[in-house]
């Protein structure tokens, strides 16, 4: 089992990375203050969220993130995209990145759901060719009527705007797809057929990164998990491992 | 459309107010239009610039994107609507007796140069507006100061001699002089004024890049 996987490609690789915040020293965050203030030179300072953090991703596999809120699962997600640099040591990631943003991110409230994925379309790095192409395709996916699709977006339900999202995201396979807990919001049915565009994706050759709390969709999702504590990779292992390890954590925590 | 009320009822006000307080401006319309366009512009394109980054911050939380992109598009949207507004403007230039000549055509170099200092400007106070919430609030209440401290609505031999240094100090006068020097004197401009703006506009706008470019690494903890 092992061996197999040491055979294959890796996609992302995390070596001994460091990825930090600017936090402010002192508490001043307006000019107002920072006036009042000017005897204190330094202003913020350096707060590691990832320390050591190691990590290999394979291509083509669906790997899981878990840990507790604020353990640095969405630092390492926006180390992967390129927003945040390392602090320390190297990660390399060998394909291009589409996030799968939070829910109504990116979308404009005043357009409408077919301008939103022209617009959403070339914010994800579509060319406007690749985008005439595929919408058919996404307005199909998402399941909006053709009364729905010219209204404004923000006269949409939070589900409907999740499926307008997902779809754009996933309208062109991507190398590689995050998937952060952007899926909790649509109704069972979208969320079956969205596992099931997952899957194909990944069948197709991407590498997915899902991370989520529910433990139910991430054990169909994932083959293969980590589990993120304070800022390092705590365990590495199939998804089964994992979930009964963060299971785990969260008994300790009430028992405490 | 809305965006040219704001200096069409500054002109009627003005025109109401000024043109008896100062009568030695001739065609004190045409004098008050000149500097009120560009104003327009200015307070326009550096105001949606300096939001720009912040509005966007959900965006820029989850896509890699060029960050710089967004405060230029902003003031790349507005040169437009100024090129656009000078269709009524020209007709309502040519009511107040403007005369259109060959060096008119000038006017689009300094209009150049005017959008790479007020770019500088934007990309200056945007930057700090991520890190200092409250920079943009100041901004926009030194604005109106800023107005009045340019010579817009007056015409600088008005100012008492003790003052005219001081107000040469204001970057945005060189940019106005030049304007009118143009289409309010139907003049070519002076060697020395093109230099000057020249070297304003290298300033402010190298300073506007350099400062966004240093700060942006910081943004993503500010958002």
């Amino acid at each position: 089992m092992e061996e197999t996987i040491t055979n294959r490609e890796v996609i992302i690789e995390a070596k001994d990375l460091s990825v930090g915040f600017l936090v402010t020293k002192h508490g001043i965050n307006n000019f107002k203050d920072f006036l009042l203030t000017m005897g204190i030179k330094k202003l913020f300072e350096n707060k590691e969220v990832l320390n050591d953090f190691n990590l290999k991703i394979y291509k083509g596999e669906c790997f899981g993130i878990m840990g507790r809120n604020g353990s640095g699962k969405s630092t390492f997600l926006r180390a992967i995209s390129g927003i945040m640099k390392p602090n320390k040591g190297t990660l390399s990631v060998n394909g291009k990145v589409a996030p799968m943003m939070a829910l109504g991110v990116g979308l404009e409230p005043e357009l409408t759901g077919l301008e939103n994925i022209k617009l959403l379309g070339t914010l994800m790095g579509l060319t406007q060719k690749e985008i005439k192409d595929s919408l058919n395709a996404i307005i199909e996916f998402s399941e909006l009527n053709d009364y729905d699709i010219n209204s404004q977006v923000k006269r949409y339900s939070q589900g409907m705007l999740a499926r307008l999202a997902f779809s754009i995201t996933v309208a062109k396979d991507p190398e590689i797809l995050i998937v952060d807990e952007a899926l909790t919001v649509g109704d069972l049915g979208f969320k079956q057929k969205c596992a099931k565009r997952i899957e194909e994706i990944r069948k197709n050759g991407s590498t997915i990164i899902y991370v989520s709390h529910h433990l139910e969709d991430i054990r169909s999702i994932c083959k293969r998990a980590c589990f993120i504590k304070d800022g390092k990779v705590l365990k590495v292992g199939p998804i089964e491992e994992i979930s009964d390890l963060y299971e785990l954590e969260m008994a300790k925590k009430k028992g405490k | 459309m809305w965006s040219l009320l704001t200096p069409l009822l500054y002109l009627a006000i003005f025109t109401f107010i000024f043109s008896n307080a100062f009568p030695d401006v001739e065609n004190y319309p045409l004098y008050a239009l000149t500097g009120l366009i560009f104003w327009n512009f200015y307070s326009n394109a550096t105001t949606t610039a300096i939001n720009s980054v912040i509005n966007s911050r959900g965006v820029l939380k989850s896509i890699k994107v060029e960050t710089i992109a967004l405060p230029i598009s902003e003031v790349a949207t507005s040169i437009i609507n100024l090129l656009f507004s000078f269709i009524p403007f020209g007709i309502l230039m040519v009511l107040f007796d403007a005369s259109i000549g060959f060096e008119t055509l000038l006017i689009f170099i300094v209009i150049l140069l005017f959008s790479l200092f007020t770019l500088g400007i934007g990309l200056f106070v945007c930057a700090f507006n991520v890190y200092f919430r409250d920079v943009g609030l100041l901004y926009t209440s030194l604005t109106p100061a800023l107005f009045y401290f340019t010579p817009i609505a007056y015409s600088t031999s008005l100012v008492p001699g003790q003052f005219q240094l001081l107000i040469k100090l204001n970057p945005l006068y060189h940019f106005m002089d030049i304007f009118r020097t143009i289409l309010y004197y139907n003049e070519v401009p002076s060697l020395q004024s093109w230099g000057i703006i020249t070297g304003i506009t290298a300033v402010f706008f190298g300073a506007g890049i350099l400062v966004f470019k240093k700060l942006e690494k910081g943004f993503i903890s500010n958002y």
